[in-house]
């Protein structure tokens, strides 16, 4: 059997043995009432404003939800709001068009992957390292293998989670617009959403994973995980702020490479050069995460 | 074959300032069945988690199967270990975690699966494979720990306390289980009870502070092959003509206890011939309850560490 092979049978078995706990079913229970109670909330409220925009601006009224917003898209001055709110034209230009409940939901999956990574993923390895069980394990295979076999394992977890989310979201969002007398296709492209937020989560479940290598704490490693979010959310904001002004303002570029959610805009494109090297560098940067972890696990006594 | 299974050389493992492993030399026999003996904290399990890779030593050199210490590239499915204080994954179910066990260890399904069934069905687990392991009693999950061990026919088997917490009957299937695998495979168990050990090992070594203080054949420990005890049931009237019966031995009387302990060389004169010569003897004189060979192992041992 080869080192891919052995990956591939942990990663299984992780994801077999992940996916049948009571943990795992609480958290993808709670994940799909989320995002089903989200989108559900997301197209009343939008209901709510496109009704009053129809009153603001005079339009022409429509039962469908989301076909005034798409009117209000090809409208200038709408396009220079949403510019300012994004500050990036080239996203608005590729976002320009999309059914707002997509837009929604992609909002909805890039906002909980972290924290949707942290309660699936954090307690796995330190639950193994504290009970012992690892131990059964490592002396058939190497520890790389296990390393590397339980972050698939868990990514395969995720990508579950946020399948079933945007299922759940698909079937609320359609009820929702086939009552108002829509029927948009939109299930493909939440889809869509959804991997481009299951390639965002990968970078932040090897940061959680190469994290909770460091402890035989499964509660230890849920709080380190958090603390590592918390970090990365300040990280970015501050490199935000001084990547165009100070001396360090160079440092502070390269430090937000090093920050999952600052290839999050990119993820927003629809062109393939800056989506492929997102999702690139995402994969990479959660790897580089996981290695970290793994190389303090490779030495130590288990 | 390499003649030794294990060869670890002058290994040391310390914890903080206490040294677990104190320059550790021991060579396990291709083939035989070792009993590791010895007070808590003697470096038994340090030992075997050392030689399984779960452990770095400070110092020393490892030697498994004549190809270096641990890799599990190189070791995978050929060294297995039952670990003390390690919990199988609780959400599991036995014969689908030996499955996938070993399928790790590079079986193939159907082999890991037929294998798997067959060592849970001998170990007496046929009616609960596929029970998660939280509802499995401490005996039965020490069961389903023992089955991975012999998945795929290891060539090493490490087992630390591999029959505390199953109960007599269970206990006894399983000594006859492990003792079953004899010159098929190298199996090292460390245990506190004595008499497992004397029942299953063919060799023991005695393990004190971090070191290994006596190795050897059980038989030659414990006197098998060099000491006869006749249980009495009164007094010998005459000693002498006893030993005149039985010459090139040395015979020695307990008067409290009526026991006759009868030391030769084993090599010059057989257990067997030993008794031919003196059991007509001592008919003669009184009579016989029964006849021991050697001693306990328990009794070699708190005689040879006291």
């Amino acid at each position: 059997m080869n080192f891919f092979s052995k990956i591939w049978r942990v990663a299984a078995y992780e994801w077999f043995d992940a996916i049948r706990s009571r943990r795992a079913i609480v958290i993808l229970l709670l994940y799909l009432v989320t995002a089903v109670l989200g989108m559900n909330g997301s197209i009343s409220m939008l209901e709510k404003i496109e009704t009053q925009l129809v009153e603001t601006l005079q339009l022409p009224e429509s039962k469908h939800t989301g076909i005034v917003s798409t009117v209000i898209w090809k409208s200038k001055p709408f396009q220079r709001m949403v510019k300012s709110l994004t500050r990036d034209e080239l996203v608005l230009k590729d976002i320009t068009g999309k059914h707002p409940v997509e837009l929604i939901y992609a909002w909805f999956a890039f906002l909980c992957a972290p924290l949707l990574v942290v309660l699936v993923a954090a307690n796995r390895i330190p639950e193994e390292l504290g009970s012992g069980a690892v131990r059964y394990q490592i002396f058939r295979t190497s520890r790389a293998c296990w390393s590397l076999g339980k972050y698939m394992g868990m990514a395969l977890m995720v990508a579950c989670a946020i399948g079933i989310g945007a299922l759940g979201a698909y079937v609320v969002a359609a009820f929702r617009l086939w009552m108002g007398g829509d029927s948009p296709n939109f299930f493909l492209g939440l889809l869509q959403w959804g991997f481009r937020a299951w390639i965002y989560s990968l970078a932040f479940l090897g940061l959680v994973m190469g994290l909770s290598h460091l402890t035989h704490s499964p509660n230890k490693a849920t709080v380190l995980g958090i603390l590592a979010l918390v970090a990365c959310s300040v990280l970015h904001v501050l490199a935000s702020i001084h990547r165009y002004t100070g001396r360090l303002s160079e440092v502070w570029v390269y430090v937000e490479r090093l920050i999952p959610s600052a290839y999050k805009g990119e993820l927003w494109r629809f062109s393939v050069p800056p989506l492929a090297t997102a999702s690139a560098s995402l994969v990479a940067l959660g790897f580089c995460y996981l290695l970290l972890g793994y190389a303090f696990f490779r030495r130590r006594d288990v | 074959m390499n003649v030794y299974a294990i060869q670890t050389t002058d290994l040391v493992k310390a914890y903080g300032a206490r040294l677990a492993l104190d320059r550790f030399s021991l060579a396990v026999p291709t083939g035989c069945i070792l009993g590791l003996v010895g007070p808590n904290g003697a470096g038994k399990t340090t030992w075997m988690m050392t030689v399984a890779g779960f452990l770095r030593p400070k110092a020393g050199k490892i030697d498994l199967l004549g190809e270096g210490p641990f890799d599990a590239d190189v070791h995978a499915g050929r060294l297995t270990i039952l670990p003390q204080d390690s919990d199988l994954p609780l959400a599991s179910r036995p014969l689908e975690l030996l499955t996938h066990f070993g399928r790790l260890q590079g079986l193939r399904k159907q082999e890991a699966r037929q294998s798997a069934r067959k060592l849970l069905e001998t170990l007496h687990l046929g009616d609960r494979l596929a029970s998660p392991i939280r509802t499995l009693s401490h005996g039965m999950r020490k069961r389903v720990m023992l089955a991975q061990c012999f998945l795929g026919y290891p060539e090493v088997v490490l087992l630390d306390e591999p029959l505390s917490g199953l109960d007599p009957r269970e206990a006894a299937h399983a000594r006859t289980f492990i003792a079953s695998r004899k010159l098929k495979q190298t199996i090292v168990i460390s245990s506190h009870d004595l008499h497992d050990i004397e029942q299953v090992c063919t060799h023991v070594a005695y393990i004190e502070k971090g070191r290994v203080a006596r190795f050897g054949a059980l038989r030659e420990l414990t006197r098998k092959d060099t000491l006869l005890r006749f249980f009495l049931t009164g007094d010998p009237t005459d000693l002498e003509a006893l030993r005149q019966a039985c010459p090139g031995s040395e015979l020695q009387y307990d008067e409290t206890r009526r026991i006759l302990a009868c030391s030769f060389d084993g090599n010059a004169q057989p257990p067997e011939e030993i008794n031919a010569k003196l059991l007509p003897a001592i008919l003669a004189q009184t009579g016989l309850l029964s006849i021991e060979r050697g001693d306990s192992l328990e009794k070699a041992y708190l005689r040879d560490r006291s």
